[in-house]
């Protein structure tokens, strides 16, 4: 009788087949609700690991995204720290109209001010009503091409040209949208549509109308007085025409870093500072996405501990129950490993298919939905970020915990006693 | 040919220890049908594990064709349950998640054949013993007789150089018992080494030789009383 015994390892190409063979027909054949229930925890799991962490993040890159739409637009060159204004703004201005990566360009003009109502009718005993605020002198047409802020007013109408002595304002700015008494946040009381009121830029004071309010979670937005920029200049007396911030808005697809760089090697740098939307981020905003980051992979760890332990019991229970067939296998011949890859493959699917379900609820409904519809929160609209490329690791790591919880239990099962297992003796 | 030299087997529950085999000299030569029979509690279940490595002995000779089986490691056992041995359970045993078709073929693939391969080879060995129009029913789906069909169709579909069949009858009605003999004698017609523990006297003596077992030694054999 010849015979010669070959060695068993775990990932030989007949282990992965046999245990394919065993998973599938387990699998296609196991009790349909088990197999849902299964995988809806599964699906539930990995929205827990996408979407929790996925909103954290959102509240703040909401309020970023914000930032960069409606103020700093792709590219926002701005005051040095130690000047009033930007130099030779007009030849700058001109740099950055003649760059074919260019879409739309605001400049702006930019002082620190006040506003006054009440002041006909308040009496000598009564306290003033007045709200400090920054003043920007802004071309209508050129800003919102930009920033699309005419379609944030919410009263009233926006600029045009030739809007003498008429104003917009944020929506922080009015006590009717913004009903707190602090001392250190001072708010217009009765102010309206139509309402005339003081607006004060160092010593020039001038009566203005309000023509419209904007409501924006964008602080530079809804703390701001707009007016145009003609008025402005007249007002503060600037006639060089260097101003204090310049947005830049690129065509579709370029690169903000590149655009920048190229202005600083063009020597802009020189007179301002130029900076992509990420570089003009406050530190806190980008320590407060690391935070929440963190706080939402230590919620998704749970999940994932909690998906682990559900699929370890659910194999355990599996393997438990069939541990009569397991000895059965193992005693006509199958290899212990093929049936332990078994497991892994029933465990892997389970993940697989509660993952690609999870894939499609999240970016076919979920990103989609939470884009129309954002979570309206004081500071920021939240959306729901999800970059595919943190996903799909979170994927893996789903899958690579299932894999383990998977095979843990069946490597138990499998390597007790083969006769015992078939006659249940323990 | 099998032989044991010896063989005992001993089970310890805590401070009990129970020998169930006593020092058994048996032989099975190749093409030979030998029946086991005996008692309840006799050990001729536990002599059927010991001669097809399902179980090790306490101490003692296994020999199976010049190897010495009581000294190969638990891998090397697998294999040689898979290519040289077949198995018929006392309940059939088959996997119910696996159609008859599947249950048949799935040793052959364990043994590296291809599926198209398995799946005709096991097509026919099902069709042979009436079961062609059965080939993917599962297991529920099937009478106790069928299954117990299946489960010897698994066991033969490879060829193994012994069929170990314990009980193969003890839960099937006469008529059902009469077809699995009926297979039994005609693997045995064609050369095939069978070894099977029953309790049932008239199927005990379609064999060879009977093995009478009692107490855990071997008491008597009775040889060709067909």
């Amino acid at each position: 009788m010849s015979w010669s015994f070959r060695g068993s390892d775990m990932f030989s190409a007949l282990n992965i087949k046999i245990g394919f063979y065993l998973a599938l027909r387990q699998i296609r054949r196991a009790s349909p609700w088990t197999t849902s229930l299964i995988i809806f925890v599964m699906i539930l799991t990995f929205l827990n690991l996408v979407v929790v962490s996925g909103i954290l993040v959102g509240l703040i890159q909401g309020s970023i995204d914000q930032v960069r739409t409606k103020y700093t637009s792709d590219v926002i060159v701005s005051t040095l720290n130690d000047k009033a204004y930007i130099e030779n703004s007009p030849n700058i201005i001109a740099l950055i109209k003649s760059m074919p990566e260019v879409q739309a360009i605001s400049p702006r003009y930019r002082e620190s001010g006040s506003l006054e109502a009440n002041y006909k009718t308040r009496k000598d005993t009564d306290k003033p009503n007045t709200a400090p605020g920054q003043v920007a002198g802004i071309d209508p047409k050129e800003e919102n091409s930009v920033t699309g802020i005419a379609n944030d007013i919410v009263e009233g109408s926006f600029l045009e040209e030739g809007d003498y002595d008429q104003v917009l304002l944020g929506h922080y700015l009015l006590k009717q949208y913004v009903p707190i008494e602090t001392p250190a946040f001072s708010t217009l009381n009765n102010v309206g549509i139509g309402t005339k009121i003081r607006l004060k830029v160092g010593d020039v004071t001038r009566e203005v109308t309000v023509k419209g309010i904007i409501k924006s979670k964008v602080d530079e937005i809804a703390l701001r007085t707009f007016m145009l920029d003609t008025q402005f200049r007249s007002m503060i007396g600037r006639t060089d025409g260097n101003v204090s911030e310049i947005a830049i808005k690129l065509k579709p697809g370029e690169d903000p870093v590149a655009v920048r760089d190229s202005l600083k090697r063009s020597g802009v740098d020189r007179y301002a500072k130029v900076q992509t939307y990420e570089d003009a981020q406050p530190k806190f905003l980008q320590d407060i996405v690391a935070t929440f980051n963190m706080l939402g992979n230590a919620f998704s760890s749970i999940g994932l501990v909690v998906a682990s332990i559900t699929i370890f019991i659910v194999i355990f229970i599996n393997a438990l129950t069939r541990r009569k067939y397991i000895g059965i296998l193992k005693g006509i011949g199958i290899d212990g490993k093929a049936i332990e890859m078994s497991y892994v493959f029933q465990s892997v699917f389970y993940a697989l298919f509660g993952s690609a379900i999870g894939l499609f609820l999240v970016y076919g409904f979920l990103v989609p939905a939470f884009a129309a519809h954002p979570i309206d929160f004081p500071f920021s609209d939240g959306i729901l970020v999800a970059p595919p490329d943190q996903t799909f690791f979170r994927v893996g790591l789903l899958v690579i915990a299932t894999l383990v919880a998977g095979y843990i239990p069946a490597w138990m099962i499998i390597r007790k006693n083969t006769l015992d297992s078939i006659l249940g003796r323990n | 040919m099998i032989q044991t030299k010896n063989l005992t087997r001993t089970f310890k529950n805590g401070d009990v220890v129970t020998e169930v085999l006593k020092g058994i000299d048996f032989a099975a030569r190749d093409g030979e049908f030998v029946s086991i029979m005996g008692r309840s509690g006799a050990g001729k279940s536990t002599l059927l594990y010991q001669l097809s490595l399902l179980d090790d002995p306490t101490s003692g000779e296994l020999i199976i064709d010049g190897h010495e089986a009581h000294s190969m490691t638990p891998d090397e056992k697998m294999q040689f349950r898979l290519v040289k041995f077949g198995y018929v359970f006392q309940d059939y045993a088959l996997l119910p998640e696996l159609t008859a078709l599947e249950n048949v073929a799935l040793p052959l693939l364990m043994q590296g054949k291809g599926k198209r391969e398995a799946y005709k080879i096991s097509q026919e060995a099902l069709t042979r013993a009436g079961l062609g129009k059965r080939l993917g029913n599962l297991s529920s789906q099937l009478s106790g007789g069928e299954q117990q069909r299946v489960a010897i169709v698994r066991a033969i579909a490879h060829r193994p150089k012994v069929l170990f069949a314990d009980e193969p009858t003890a839960n099937l009605d006469n008529e059902s018992s009469k077809v699995i003999m009926d297979i039994f004698l005609e693997l045995h017609r064609e050369g095939q080494t069978i070894i099977m523990v029953t309790h049932e006297q008239p199927y005990a003596k379609l064999a060879d030789r009977i093995v009478h077992l009692d107490d855990g030694k071997i008491v008597s054999t009775t040889g060709n009383t067909k």
